[in-house]
């Protein structure tokens, strides 16, 4: 009876201490829009807007280029099932790398801790780049530029696991510029050349064997694989590994907060 | 109650290892308000972010009975771009109170009107801490941590602050770290000296200040 009251009590402390915990990160969710979109409402439209143009911008130099998508009938869907998608890991990878840094002064207060402050950045992020892409494509549908997804759930999933991966990268970044600073340069040049490299302008699968055995390290190409079998009915893919990109994306994941866990006390 | 146990804290910066605190142990019971003094770099701030539970110790154990606040100071906890009545709303939120009876609550203490509605970074030192001040107070805790702030503002406002301090002393306690002998003896009835041997209890703030005296 006793160990069954213990129980109920044990039960009832990690529930209020999950409350606590949302509650936090509820609240560092409104700071957090508050200051990276600023006062207005026309900061947040921006931040919509941007990769929008940017597909945009491809779509027109392209089409100049050559009239012919490399895939499906769509030039402005192929670009936004790549770029969308990249663009989604690269913020997270990014943004998340300097959370406790941009926190700091937070953290005085003893219920915000940085797991709290990387979950809020990383729920905002999420939104707003869900929100992006369903604007995107709904636009792209509605003006019959593009059919509606062909496996929705499974898009949901390769959007998922997007979001797996750059919070595992992003948190694996936090914690490595806590005790090598110039880690954020190094990463900076190791992160770049994925633009080029994961398939935002080209088929993987058409790549000679060579270089696809090559690229295939790279798991945003995973993710954009994803997201394209996901998006058409027909684009098969050659390369898609998606428990090569999940694994990457748990064990960056642990790394990273067993990391801000050990050098937690190492930080200025 | 506060008990810390066996805590060791260091800091390692830029290659020069500190050792801070080895194994402390002390009580804070509630009835009685502490003061901390040391010269600068000592440690007090550092013992009340680790009493605060902002910072873990290395080893060892702080055990905290009742609520504790974080520590207030000059520095940090507000963000300069948002505004007064914004930053009090995050910590409301944060600390699980209705934002508007705390914006209410600070408003009255803290007379600052319509500043409320500016950028902290507008404010000056005085205005800032009358902030900080009102909404720890606005907040109800077993523990208020305070670092060197408590003498803010003109006469009639210190008056005021103190006042509504003793109020609070009912039913909650204070450790502070102050230079100030007359802010402690107002506040405090015993006291912390910290200095490279370790820490020191004094059933009195005149003891205490009396071996800070003589080392020096």
């Amino acid at each position: 009876m006793n160990s069954f009251k213990q129980r109920i009590e044990a039960f009832k402390e990690v529930l209020s201490a999950l409350k606590i915990k949302s509650r936090v990160i509820f609240a560092l969710v409104l700071r957090e829009t508050r200051t990276t979109f600023g006062n207005s409402s026309l900061g947040y439209v921006w931040a919509i807007l941007t990769p929008a143009i940017g597909v945009a911008l491809l779509v027109v130099i392209f089409a100049f280029a050559s009239r012919q998508p490399p895939f499906g009938q769509s030039l402005a869907l192929f670009f936004a099932t790549g770029f969308l998608s990249y663009e989604y890991y690269n913020k997270l990878a990014n943004s998340l790398m300097t959370v406790i840094d941009a926190n700091k002064a937070l953290l005085l207060y003893p219920v915000v801790t940085p797991t709290a402050a990387i979950c809020a950045r990383f729920i905002l992020i999420s939104i707003t780049y869900l929100l992006i892409m369903f604007i995107f494509y709904g636009t792209l549908v509605l003006f019959g530029l593009a059919d509606l997804p062909a496996y929705p759930i499974q898009l949901l999933w390769a959007f998922f696991t997007i979001g797996l991966l750059g919070l595992g990268v992003g948190v694996f970044n936090c914690s490595m510029i806590i005790f090598w600073d110039s880690w954020r340069q190094i990463f900076q040049i190791i992160n770049r050349p994925l633009f080029f490299i994961s398939g935002i302008f080209f088929i993987p699968s058409l790549l000679p064997e060579r270089a696809l055995g090559f690229l295939k390290w790279n798991p945003v190409l995973h993710l954009i694989e994803w997201v394209r079998t996901s998006y058409y009915p027909n684009y098969d893919s050659r390369v898609l590994d998606k428990i090569y990109v999940l694994s990457i994306a748990f064990i960056l994941i642990a790394l990273g907060l067993l990391g801000e866990r050990y050098f937690r006390n190492k930080r200025s | 109650m506060i008990e810390l146990k066996n805590i060791y804290k260091a800091y390692n910066l830029s290659g020069i290892h500190k050792q801070i605190f080895e194994g402390l142990n002390f009580k804070f019971s509630p009835d009685r308000n502490y003061a901390l003094l040391g010269s600068n770099g000592v440690g007090k701030s550092t013992l009340l972010r680790l009493i605060a539970g902002a910072e873990s110790p290395d080893h060892g154990k702080v055990i905290r009975k009742g609520k504790v606040s974080w520590p207030m100071g000059f520095s940090g906890g507000f963000n300069g771009s948002m505004t007064g009545i914004e930053n009090l709303k995050f910590v409301a939120r944060i600390y699980g109170k209705d934002p508007n009876a705390i914006i209410d609550s600070v408003n009255e203490f803290s007379e600052l009107g319509n500043s409320m509605k500016l950028p902290i970074k507008t404010y000056s030192s005085g205005m800032r801490a009358r902030l900080a001040f009102g909404l720890s107070l606005a907040i109800d805790f077993d523990c208020y941590l305070v670092d060197e702030v408590i003498a803010v503002g003109d006469s009639s406002f210190q008056k005021k602050s103190k006042k509504a301090f003793q109020e609070k002393f009912d039913k909650s306690f204070l450790i502070m770290a102050s230079h100030s002998a007359d802010i402690m003896k107002d506040y405090c009835d015993c006291g912390l000296l910290l200095d490279d041997n370790g820490v020191h209890f004094y059933d009195t703030i005149e003891s205490m200040l009396e071996a800070y005296q003589k080392n020096k």
